[in-house]
């Protein structure tokens, strides 16, 4: 996946965002959207409480107390879900526009959900791969060619990268600033 | 290509559960405490590896309207000291609140404010 010097995301005219990235890394990244939104409509899956990947994007509310926290996942578990799927299709609808010169102009709305769609990917990656505090972030390079970890790795940066601007591009614009 | 990657994580959580939860016995207002019941309900955000520190500096601000400044002090005792309290008050407000914050990625849990009086 490309790295642009400028940044991939950027403020543009009157409330809107400007995404710059490359066809192929769009498509990439509408086909993590599409295996994420796939993984959560599997009931499988979803319900599957030794399926440690999807533990952060359902966390405990009441960590001190199961019983209200089953009560409350009861109540707002599924209101969590449809919220993610809806930012899933939201972000995916953004990324499927076919700009002439790969920049896709993003209501406020719609980075909202790109970003918070791009850090829901990396949750259940950094999760996959047991990501840890003291981690080298350069880990990747250490890595064999053939090591399939190391594709996933370059992957994690890339959705990392790709958050910082987004967070950048939304920070410069909150109405405290 | 830019170099902004994930050494801005967020560190391992290490801390425990605190152990003041309350008993079920809350609700019973015969024998409770009044200034228990009186107590707020506090939203508290742990570390996490994953999440970035940019990242959760910009909730802050984004949901509860912090400055940059009362943001990044927030992150940072999230980043140090394994928590921070982001926000206070009704069950109701709390369970609000952690349910957006669950809602951007964030690991939010609730309880009864344990700070003595």
């Amino acid at each position: 996946m490309t790295r642009r010097e400028r940044g991939p995301i950027r403020v543009g005219r009157e409330g809107t965002y400007l995404l710059c990235i490359e066809r192929e890394d769009r498509r990439s990244l509408l086909r993590l959207l599409g295996e994420l939104r796939d993984t959560l409509l599997d009931d499988s899956e979803l319900n599957d409480i030794s399926n440690d990947k999807l533990r952060r994007l359902f966390p405990t509310a009441y960590h001190d107390d199961p019983e209200r926290d089953d009560e409350y996942q009861r109540l707002m578990k599924g209101e969590l879900l449809a919220s993610r799927l809806d930012s899933l299709s939201w972000a995916s609808a953004a990324l499927e526009r076919t700009p002439d010169d790969d920049t896709i102009i993003l209501t406020a709305h719609e980075l909202d959900v790109f970003t918070r769609s791009i850090n829901s990917l990396r949750l259940v990656l950094g999760t996959m791969l047991d990501v840890q505090e003291n981690d080298n972030p350069d880990i990747a390079s250490d890595l064999a060619d053939d090591d399939p970890a190391r594709l996933h790795h370059h992957l994690y940066s890339y959705l990392g990268w790709l958050l910082e601007w987004a967070v950048t591009a939304q920070t410069d614009t909150l109405p405290a600033n | 290509m830019a170099n902004l990657l994930i050494t801005l994580t967020i560190g391992g959580v290490t801390s425990t559960a605190d152990t003041d939860s309350l008993p079920i016995a809350i609700d019973d207002r015969d024998t409770a405490d009044s200034n228990e019941i009186d107590r707020p309900w506090i939203v508290l955000v742990w570390n996490d590896p994953i999440n970035l520190m940019s990242y959760v500096t910009f909730v802050f601000q984004k949901l509860f309207g912090y400055s940059l400044e009362k943001a990044t002090e927030l992150m940072l005792d999230v980043h140090n000291k394994g928590r921070a309290v982001v926000s206070s008050g009704p069950r109701e407000r709390a369970e609000f609140d952690v349910y957006r914050l669950h809602e951007h990625g964030l690991w939010a849990t609730m309880q009864k404010d344990s700070t003595p009086s």
